[in-house]
């Protein structure tokens, strides 16, 4: 049977048992709103686990890391740097953004960040802050779904009819069953996407070299000059490396897609033990990652596309059925990002902006009908975005990333009390002035001084928020009191003293 | 009436979040420039045959996971 056949056939066969997996969901879902968009807040550890590392890892794990090692080398194992730090963000941020949430209620960014601040324009911006940028992401992991789709066939499905496919497949599995369905399927694409790498890159370094140490021996004899910084293109200077670190750790978990997540956990616990064990696999996801990417270089040095080496060697070195296992693999990473941004997006559509906005005193089954016609909508919007085409998907990753990173000021001013607090004006300056900065340091004077757009643009707003906070109305005392006191008891364990009250 | 200001969540109390921050930070300023650009930039000596660049953040990763593995053990 010819390889094509088995590849795509292995593809769809995983596609058939999402599918499965979001009707079995529906049947056990229940028509209300936190059980449709959190899961009921009932994620125990292995599912929140899973769901975790399979949305974090997209379509750019799979294809563009490869591509990044195939053409500037060994610097890309730096991703190592931002996936710690989530790990560490997800600890001692992440249990913090989970006790507020079910103290309060929040089901969204911008319900704890509307609720401190007591601002409705800031809801209102934070709101299109995470549509807008995450919509950006939709691209990227459609895109990768239309490549894999397309070389699984052998060019026989376009990728145009791939995109849409699988785009719709997710949104089928969404409504269905909501954030359940999502993690159910987060879980089955989270072990087969890990699984699928691994074998892959053991099978063609084997294959290929004899292993993966004579892998590296021949790579440090052929092409040392991907083995040292700044790369062969000069890409990996000290401003990029420090800017891709906090773009893509800060950056990722900001966006509300990673932040809901954390409201979705049972406990506090399973969040701090979360934090402290998914950078095992999130660090782990690139080793065969680079082992694809630096062997792919010496083999097939003059690919046009450098995002396609995975698939490409797979094609030309791997036996059929393993081709397949692993391109299925390859959508798993891509569809598991995908649902969580489609279904995040519909949570800040439907909560933020049709419940508050639109229509406050309906029914529950009416929101979930309403957040159903969402999905169908942002398929719509993600498809129309993705038919335009772009060689390294990490580039659409970070400048998806960089828009979230703007919301870090007035996060870490609700999560983190102190002597003084951001204030609503000071917010919405820091947010305003940070999106400016990152449009010129981004699109209009990309990275001045070698330094990343996003660090230039964070300076930017955290110095008019804090600027301008210093001159405008706090939030009022009773606010402040209500939720920095419930960080207080819940980081502490006790209520907060006289004297550690400064007034 | 002036809002009131918890004591900064910055700053950890106890001695073993103090000593698991402190931890956490050199770690990471290790694989954080300029030290990736100079000291560990290098191929050689390599480590079990892989390039010195690529085994030196490997341990240090494997360091930093530690780190936030023990911080919850001792409950920080």
């Amino acid at each position: 049977m010819e390889t094509w056949v088995v590849a795509t056939g292995l593809v769809f066969l995983y596609i058939l048992f999402t599918i499965l997996l979001g009707v079995v969901a529906n049947r056990r879902m229940t028509v209300d709103m936190e059980d449709f968009l959190l899961y009921g807040r009932r994620a125990g550890f292995v599912v929140l686990y899973l769901t975790v590392v399979a949305t974090f890892h997209s379509a750019f794990a799979f294809l563009g890391s490869s591509g990044f090692f195939y053409t500037h080398g060994i610097g890309f194992w730096m991703a190592g740097t931002w996936t710690v730090l989530v790990g560490a963000i997800t600890y001692v941020l992440g249990t913090r953004i989970w006790a507020l949430g079910k103290a309060f209620g929040y089901m969204t960014p911008a319900d704890m960040l509307a609720d401190f601040y007591e601002s409705e324009a800031v809801r209102v911006v934070v709101a299109i802050v995470s549509v807008v940028f995450t919509i950006l992401y939709i691209q990227v992991q459609a895109q990768g779904l239309g490549y894999i789709i397309n070389v699984a066939s052998g060019d026989r499905i376009s990728y145009e009819v791939g995109t849409l496919v699988l785009l719709a497949v997710a949104a089928f599995y969404l409504m269905a069953g909501g954030l359940r369905a999502v993690y159910w399927t987060d879980v089955l694409q989270g072990i087969w996407m890990y699984a699928a790498v691994w074998i892959g890159a053991l099978v063609l370094s084997y294959e290929l070299f004899g292993g993966p140490l004579e892998l590296w021996r021949a790579v440090i004899a052929e092409r040392p000059d991907l083995l040292t910084l700044p790369g062969p293109e000069g890409f990996f200077t000290p401003g990029m490396w420090l800017g891709m670190t906090i773009t893509l750790s800060f950056g990722i978990v900001f966006q509300p897609h990673m932040m809901i997540r954390y409201y979705t956990a049972v406990d506090g616990r399973t969040l701090k033990l979360l934090g402290a064990t998914t950078p095992i696999y999130l660090v782990t996801l690139y080793i065969p990652t680079a082992l694809v990417g630096l062997g792919g270089a010496l083999v097939m040095p003059d690919l046009a596309v450098p995002d396609r080496i995975f698939p490409e060697l797979l094609f030309a070195y791997a036996p059929a059925w393993l081709t397949g296992l692993i391109l299925a693999g390859a959508t798993a990473a891509a569809m598991s990002t995908l649902d969580s941004i489609l279904h995040a997006n519909m949570t800040v559509l439907t909560r933020d902006v049709y419940q508050r906005y639109v229509a406050p005193d309906r029914t529950q089954a009416h929101y979930v009908a309403v957040g159903r016609a969402f999905v169908i909508l942002l398929l719509g919007v993600g498809y129309a975005l993705s038919v335009r085409t772009f060689d390294f998907l990490v580039v659409l990753v970070t400048l998806s990333g960089s828009g979230a990173l703007q919301l870090m000021p007035a996060i870490l001013g609700v999560c983190f009390p102190g002597r003084r607090t951001l204030t609503r004006a000071g917010v919405l300056a820091g947010i305003g002035a940070g999106l400016a900065a990152l449009y010129v340091t981004l699109v209009l004077l990309p990275h001045p001084y070698g330094v990343h757009g996003s660090i230039w643009s964070l300076l930017v707003n955290a110095a008019v928020a804090l600027n301008v906070s210093a001159l405008t109305r706090p939030p009022s005392a009773e606010t402040i009191a209500r939720v920095h006191g419930e960080l207080e008891r819940f980081v502490y364990g006790e209520e907060a003293q006289p004297s550690e009250i400064r007034t | 009436m002036s809002p009131p200001g918890y004591r900064s969540h910055f700053i950890p109390r106890t001695r073993e979040g103090r000593t698991a921050t402190v931890a956490f930070l050199v770690l990471f300023a290790l694989c954080m420039p300029p030290f990736t650009h100079t000291v560990l930039n290098r191929i050689d000596p390599t480590v079990l045959g892989v390039p010195f660049f690529w085994a030196a953040l490997f341990v240090i990763y494997t360091l930093l996971i530690g780190v936030l593995v023990r911080a919850l053990r001792s409950g920080v």
